[in-house]
């Protein structure tokens, strides 16, 4: 306040200033009306509008059943706080063995037995998440295994290269500089 | 410093607190208010979503029933969760899953177990909270920087109260002063704001004090400080699923069938919202409120054997989480049925009414002020804050 007073009264400028200095904040409604584009292009994926996820990965044969694979969002591990990188894979069922498959679970590597089989699939059949953790040593080249488990106690296993799943995934593990 | 000084200052710095961001408070103030009604201006614009209750006064749906009916009306979608609204002439919410990888909320009449429609693609509801409550900044990595911007304003509007009080000479004889409604703008304006202001006195405190217990909400989480006395989530160990010769899911307890066996755990609980096993190993959620009607009492039972496997009750609460999980019913205004929505709804206008009051005020009186000082034709303009102060004395 005290720079301000000694400029003259009369300074177009000081009006200026004086007239509209309280209502500039109306600018931040810039801030809402910037992001509104993304509310609603994230509100489509979190209803499901847009699919899957951000990227379907293909539909992956197991056994004699098959997973839809996606990435949720197009983008590489993140990390979150104590559990170290994750990334979020979305899933769903082939329509005819729903009412067969008890669980469905991702890891990176193969699963030495079915209680280390990895990340757990949550959700309906139709449209169902997992969460993997990437540890940052990995190689670039890893696979992502899939294995499946019946009601009935069967077990079926798959693999397709990280690189397929998530190319995010891939290139992020590559600036890491993991090896094999 | 002499007692008219001091009052000047308080002054200034009760103007000085949201006049700077008075468009972002009143948005926030008024966006808030949409936001306590919107599941009621929702109600007024989608038919159906209301509760129509059949000729021949038909008693309620049990949730098996509910779960029956809009399997059978729809078979295509897989079922995730059922709740009931607090308020009685709203429809059943059914969360369902889409084969097209798509999720919606039905709404099922809660008497005849008809689906009345899905929600609508422009969630309004949701809209106006992520609006109101973090500036549609989206959350990456913790809280977004929308919600500290928001929540930061609890600050200035709980300082606001106090200066408000301290300038107010005597305030606790103005409760019954009229407004003086034919001596001008500034005189009308002014008795409003004041008047306002007093009977606001608990409101504003409620929502300023809320609203900074966001701040230190999104400030503990993401500073990973938790206060939380919950366990992680329970599942249901692998040995307790059933192991079956065909292909197929073990059938689940039924769904009243759980909530008795709740009940006998806990008395008083009203199931009002139950979640369906996410997957295999995923327990059957039922949830409600009990004799505290801010918080949520609940517990998770073994799918297919009925066993309550863990609950979360009000008397496993520590005093402090009585307090912080208040904190979000009491800033809503959801905790009480309609006439609690209503009261925080008229008080919010009101809010927000005293925003836009105070800048008028402050607009009139500068306008006055401006006029003076040109009249005077000073050699230099005094400094702003002996201006307003001085004009304030006079007023």
């Amino acid at each position: 306040m005290s720079k301000a007073a000694v400029l003259p009264v009369t300074s177009p400028l000081r009006q200026f200033w004086l007239k509209w200095r309280f209502h500039i904040n109306v600018l931040l409604l810039a801030i809402p009306l910037g992001f509104m584009p993304k509310y609603f292009s994230d509100a489509a994926l979190f209803t499901g509008k847009l699919g899957l996820g951000e990227r379907v990965a293909g539909e992956i044969p197991v056994g004699p059943w098959s997973l839809t694979l996606a990435e949720f969002r197009k983008e590489g591990p993140v990390l979150q706080g104590g559990a170290g990188y994750i990334k979020d894979f979305s899933g769903a069922l082939c329509k005819s063995c729903i009412s067969e498959v008890k669980a469905t679970y991702l890891r990176i590597g193969k699963p030495r037995s079915l209680r280390a089989a990895g990340g757990i699939f949550f959700g309906s059949a139709y449209s169902m998440f997992a969460s993997v953790p990437i540890p940052e040593k990995t190689s670039p080249d890893a696979e992502l295994w899939v294995t499946m488990e019946g009601w009935d106690g069967s077990m079926h296993q798959a693999s397709i290269p990280l690189s397929q799943a998530s190319p995010a995934t891939y290139q992020w593990l590559k600036q890491q500089g993991g090896t094999p | 410093m002499s007692k008219k000084s001091r009052s000047k200052i308080w002054f200034l710095v009760h103007s000085w607190l949201a006049l700077p961001i008075w468009f972002f408070v009143l948005i926030v103030c008024f966006t808030g208010t949409l936001a306590v009604v919107s599941q009621e201006i929702i109600w007024l614009a989608q038919p159906e979503v209301r509760a129509n209750k059949p000729d021949g006064d038909p008693p309620l749906l049990n949730y098996d029933q509910v779960l029956a009916k809009v399997r059978e009306a729809r078979p295509d979608v897989i079922v995730s969760s059922i709740s009931r609204p607090d308020e009685d002439h709203f429809a059943l919410v059914v969360r369902v899953d889409l084969p097209d990888a798509s999720n919606t909320s039905l709404y099922v009449n809660p008497y005849t177990g008809r689906v009345q429609g899905e929600s609508a693609d422009f969630d309004f509801r949701q809209f106006t909270r992520a609006l109101h409550g973090w500036w549609l900044v989206p959350f990456t990595n913790g809280f977004s920087w929308g919600w500290y911007l928001v929540s930061l304003l609890g600050l200035p509007m709980l300082a606001s109260l106090v200066t408000g009080l301290v300038v107010y000479k005597r305030f606790w004889k103005g409760f019954f002063k009229p407004v003086r409604l034919r001596q001008g703008a500034r005189i009308f304006w002014g008795d409003f704001h004041r008047l306002s202001g007093l009977w606001s006195i608990w409101f504003i405190a409620v929502i300023s004090i809320t609203g900074t217990w966001f701040l230190i909400q999104a400030l503990l989480f993401d500073f990973h400080i938790s206060i939380s006395s919950q366990g992680p989530p329970v599942i249901v160990a692998r040995e307790a699923v059933p192991v079956v010769a065909q292909s197929e899911r073990p059938p689940m307890v039924g769904i009243e069938d759980a909530i008795a066996r709740v009940a006998l755990q806990v008395p008083g609980l009203e199931a009002s919202s139950i979640r369906l096993p996410g997957n295999a190993f995923d327990p059957l959620s039922v949830g409600g409120r009990g004799w505290y009607p801010l918080m949520f009492q609940s517990a998770s039972l073994n799918p297919y054997s009925g066993e309550i496997l863990s609950s979360r009750l009000l008397s496993d609460r520590t005093g402090l989480e009585f307090v912080t999980e208040s904190m979000r019913p009491l800033h809503t205004g959801d905790f009480g049925g309609l006439w609690i929505k209503m009261i925080w709804f008229v008080f919010g206008l009101l809010l927000s009414m005293m925003v836009l009051s105070g800048l008028l005020i402050w607009t009139k009186r500068t306008a006055l002020a401006t006029a003076a000082a040109v009249k005077r034709k000073p050699r230099f303009e005094r400094p702003e804050a002996q201006v307003t102060a001085s004009s304030e004395s006079h007023s």
